[in-house]
């Protein structure tokens, strides 16, 4: 049994504050207290990736951190990444090379990915890998993703240019 | 009515078609790409409770008693189940083969490690699994087996007390003049090979929701469910009540490829329901729990096998001894993938003479499932490895041998000794095509370069079939029966001439609405966004299997189209009296109904729909109304077994050849997959860009197969890899570009000429890896018959070749 904390940090740009479980993962909390279900869990033991939300920026497994360690903290899940009906270019780069399949574990990816692009528009094979490797896909054996990612890099690239 | 359904994309009233057949855009993509497609785990009903299930830590252990008091008492419990309650309420699972089954829950022994013992249902999953904490559980530990050649033994532990042996079955299939073919022959190959356990894990466990009404005791469960009818089925039976009684509502789900499992933790759920008062109760099996008690693990396989080859290098017989460790109980169904062989046995070669000497044994393991390709995976595995060796004992290119085998395209249709008849093929192109893409000869020069230098480089050709469409009747060797796998669609065209389509199953990953809305588009001329895919539960869809056996693709194509040939049949009557003209003079084309020999005279699809909906004063008396339809296709042609199993089971034969080059390092036995190259041929492709993701993603848990997946347990049958930290799978590092090329030789016998391609390359990916690793091997003279490859039993052989 635990104790309720106060938690207060900022989700897709709004601020949530709230009491909740100390022993709540973040995974949970956005989850099933925030309703924003978009971000999945593989494994709940911090291997899969498929998790991966951005805390501050850098990608982080949602399932690892505890609600309360949020505090203070911006958080952003798939759900901040398109606009209306308006998909994100990483959004679009996955559709049009048909990077998913069951699309369970594509916001995982995203999310990292949108670590990576955001940082960096013209990322090298092996930049684009690594950040790959940290996550598992069970239906598309990756190349369709690599070639998500490097189509939604043009895209940025060519946005922000 | 009797409809004809379309074998070519030429009979498509469409001129040109403008979706089926190209790689389009998944409808289905939108919503999974912003988070809002609804897995189980992100439904909340009111009321709802949640699950966590206690399971057995011993392998085979006897419950001398169960304490629940402490869990009851603590605040947000709701319901706790025991033996007791499963005892009362529930009847054993069915099985393959029949009596095996047990309660979804151990009643007295529990057999497996990971079998539950006792569950919970309270207002927070954290709740419930305090409270599974709070059972006391007092076990007898009883000696467990974990080896099925000391389970066959007369002094083994028994896993199942009352079936007085551990061997589930043992018969000996004799295909054709086998002895003979062996006696006569100029070589025999003969090699035992060990496939380990290993498994599906799609990236979604399972998870269900289940309300048990206790007013008229029927049943509804909501899950990532796989095969909604057959789950529904199963639950009717684990309770005894009518299947109508039990609604299932699968929801889109995070893959499956055979091994979503779910069956146990349903009937747990639906019991909790039951003593929670109707409650809604779900359960959401975590990763562990999926590993080492889910649908998790397939194929932990013994072989011994041989060829026969004759004088001119013609492989004239095929000699295979199965021991099969299916783990605990039949009731994951195991054994039906060691029957599926059968609809493939031997290969893409005119091997004319088969033995099948299969024995399946029951240890203290989980229960084993299915998993993509179903059996012949490992099969494959020991056929190539022995046409290798075949080919190297007759100093042949393993290219070269494979093709003087190989069943050739007028030879079809072809029955295999087995029973099964493959429908259509063009083996040698496949081939051809396969070595050009990857430039073959380049490679093997390549090859002895580098081992000029000393490096153990490796080239492995491997072919083989996967049967499409699957039957019922393929598995009747161990116990499954009926013949035909029922498909059924509704379509309908509303007022506005929208085009809705109502089907069975829930999305999981192939893309089958996005194919569903390319055949409606192209028969009636409207666009794929246009079309809404619905679907339907137990209680209200046609009869439906869903995916599976590398079927849905065809048999929904049948479905969808007949449905479509229906309502146009309709609306040709509907337009011959507005026109007054007769029926034959009536066709469509391009959404638009014509008149023959009289131009300009048109309707649109949504004219007459409106028509039929909204102007009855205009209809004819005699005619249907309704601008809706339902087909149910199944594959025509399936016949009854005979006592050796043999059948014309499955519809279709795909065909591969893969090449891999590889690199096998010295000092620490890691394989580096170099290249691979593949071409293939699954008939008519309705949409190639999810064929090929089925391809790509098949090579991927081929390669996992080969190299990585095992799932290891000790002698006590305790597993050893219960996360993914253990149970390693494939990454982005492991998994090469995949370089493919499509060969088409259309089926003469489904809707368009499409094959079963789902289940795909994981049929041949492992066996040319593990040919190209043998190849890297060969300066060492040492040979790996173990699969996974992993890199601590290469490295030992490799010392072993060294010292
Ligand atoms: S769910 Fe977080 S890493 Fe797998
Ligand atoms: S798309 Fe299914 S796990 Fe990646």
């Amino acid at each position: 049994m635990s104790a309720l904390v106060p938690v207060k940090c900022h989700v897709n740009g709004r601020v949530v504050e709230t009491m909740v479980d100390a022993r709540m993962t973040l995974a949970d909390f956005l989850r099933h207290e925030l309703g924003l279900t978009g971000t999945h869990v593989g494994c709940e033991h911090g291997v899969c990736g498929i998790c991966n939300i951005l805390v501050d920026g850098q990608t982080t497994r949602s399932c690892l951190m505890l609600a309360v360690q949020a505090e203070g903290h911006e958080i952003r899940t798939v759900e901040s990444l398109s606009d209306g009906d308006k998909l994100h270019p990483i959004q679009e780069a996955f559709m049009e090379e048909h990077g998913l399949q069951c699309g369970f574990c594509t916001a995982g990816f995203m999310m990292a990915i949108c670590d990576l692009l955001e940082n960096n528009t013209n990322p090298s094979e092996d930049e684009i890998k690594d950040v790959l490797g940290g996550q598992v896909c069970r239906c598309t054996g990756y190349n369709t993703i690599l070639r998500a990612v490097k189509n939604a890099a043009a895209k940025m690239g060519s946005a922000g240019a | 009515m009797a409809v004809r359904i379309p074998n070519t994309l030429n009979e498509l009233p469409a001129s040109q078609p403008r979706f089926v057949g190209r790689g389009i855009r998944r409808v289905e993509d939108a919503s999974l790409l912003t988070g809002r497609t609804p897995f189980i785990d992100d439904v909340v009903l009111p009321q709802m409770l949640h699950c966590a299930i206690l399971k057995s830590p011993f392998a085979h252990a006897r419950i001398s008693s169960i304490d629940t008091k402490e869990a009851e008492a603590l605040p947000g419990v709701v319901a706790v189940l025991t033996g007791e309650d499963v005892l009362r309420w529930s009847y054993p699972a069915q099985s393959a083969p029949e009596g095996w089954g047990s309660h979804c829950m151990a009643t007295d022994v529990t057999r497996f490690v990971g079998e539950p013992v006792a569950a919970v249902a309270a207002t927070s999953r954290y709740v419930a699994e305090d409270a599974i904490e709070l059972i006391f559980v007092d076990y007898e530990p009883l000696e467990a087996v974990a080896d099925p050649f000391e389970a066959m033994n007369s002094d083994s532990p028994l896993v199942m007390e009352d079936q007085g042996s551990n061997v589930m079955m043992d018969r000996v299939f004799n295909w054709g003049e086998v002895d003979q073919v062996f006696s006569d022959a100029e070589h025999v190959v003969r090699e035992k090979f060990r496939w380990h356990r290993m498994g599906a894990n799609p990236t979604e466990t399972f998870g269900c929701i289940a309300e048990w009404s206790p007013l008229d005791l029927s049943i509804t469960l909501r899950g990532s469910i796989q095969s909604p009818s057959m789950f529904a089925l199963g639950r009717a039976s684990t309770f005894g009540l009518p299947p109508n009684k039990v609604n299932v509502i699968s929801h889109p789900h995070g893959g499956s490829f055979g091994g979503k499992g779910g069956s146990r933790g349903s009937d747990i759920t639906c019991m909790l329901s039951r003593k929670a008062d109707g409650r809604p109760v779900k359960w959401i099996e975590d990763r562990i729990e999926y590993l080492t008690s889910g649908g998790s693990q397939a194929w932990d396989r013994h072989y011994e096998a041989a060829i026969a080859v004759d004088a001119d290098g013609i492989v004239q017989g095929l000699d295979v001894q199965l021991v099969d460790d299916i783990g605990a109980t039949g009731d994951m169904y195991g054994a039906i993938c060691a029957a599926k062989p059968l609809a493939a046995f031997t290969g893409p070669y005119t091997i004319q003479a088969a033995r099948y000497d299969l024995k399946l044994v029951a240890t203290n393991k989980l229960p084993s499932g299915p998993y993509r390709g179903m059996g012949p995976p490992p099969h494959f595995f020991v056929l190539e490895q022995l046409m290798d060796r075949a080919a190297r004992l007759r100093g042949e290119d393993p290219s070269e041998f494979r093709r003087k085998n190989f069943i050739r395209s007028d030879q079809f249709p072809y029955t295999i000794p087995s029973g099964n008849e493959y429908d259509s093929g063009n083996y040698g192109e496949v081939l051809d095509r396969v070595l050009e893409l990857s430039d073959y000869t380049e490679m093997r020069a390549n090859q002895v370069k580098a081992r000029e230098e000393g490096r153990l480089v490796g080239v492995g050709v491997a072919s083989a079939i996967e049967p499409g469409v699957f039957d019922w009747n393929a598995y009747a060797i161990v116990g499954m029966q009926g013949t035909g796998v029922p498909e059924g669609a509704t379509v309908g065209i509303d007022v506005m001439g929208g085009v809705t389509v109502r089907v069975g199953f829930a999305l999981e990953g192939q893309g089958q609405y996005t194919l569903v809305s390319q055949l409606v588009s192209d028969f009636f001329g409207v666009v794929p966004e246009a079309v809404q895919v619905v679907q339907l539960d137990t209680q209200s869809a046609p009869p439906s299997f869903g995916p599976g056996g590398s079927r849905l693709g065809v048999s929904i194509t049948g479905a969808v189209l007949g449905a479509c040939e229906k309502i146009k049949e309709k609306m040709i009557r509907v337009v011959a009296s507005l026109m007054q003209c007769e029926p034959e003079q009536v066709r469509l084309l391009d959404g638009k109904f014509g008149v023959e020999g009289v131009p300009g005279a048109e309707m649109t699809v949504p004219e007459v729909a409106g028509t039929m909906l909204a102007r009855s004063d205009l209809l004819p008396p005699d005619v249907d109304p309704a601008p809706v339809a339902t087909h149910v296709w199944t594959a025509a042609g399936r016949t009854e077994p005979d006592e050796e199993g043999r059948a014309k089971s499955y519809l279709t034969a795909a065909h591969a050849v893969h090449v891999v080059q590889v690199e096998v390092d010295r000092a620490t036995g890691m394989v580096e997959i170099q290249r691979y190259c593949l071409a293939d041929d699954c008939g008519t492709r309705l949409n190639p860009a999810t064929v090929e993701g089925q391809t790509d993603g098949s090579v991927a848990q081929g390669i996992g197969a080969a190299l990585l997946e095992e799932y290891a347990y000790d002698e006590d049958a305790q597993p050893l890899t219960t996360s993914f930290m253990d149970y390693l799978l494939p990454t982005v590092f492991e998994v090469p570009e995949i370089e493919k090329v499509a060969v088409v030789t259309p089926s003469p016998f489904t809707p368009l000429g499409a094959k079963g391609c789902g289940e795909g390359a994981i049929h041949t990916t492992p066996a040319a890896i593990m040919c190209a690793i043998n190849d890297a091997l060969l300066p060492l003279g040492v040979q790996t018959t173990e699969v996974p490859a992993s890199p601590r039993r290469l490295w030992k052989l490799i010392q072993e070749a060294q010292s």
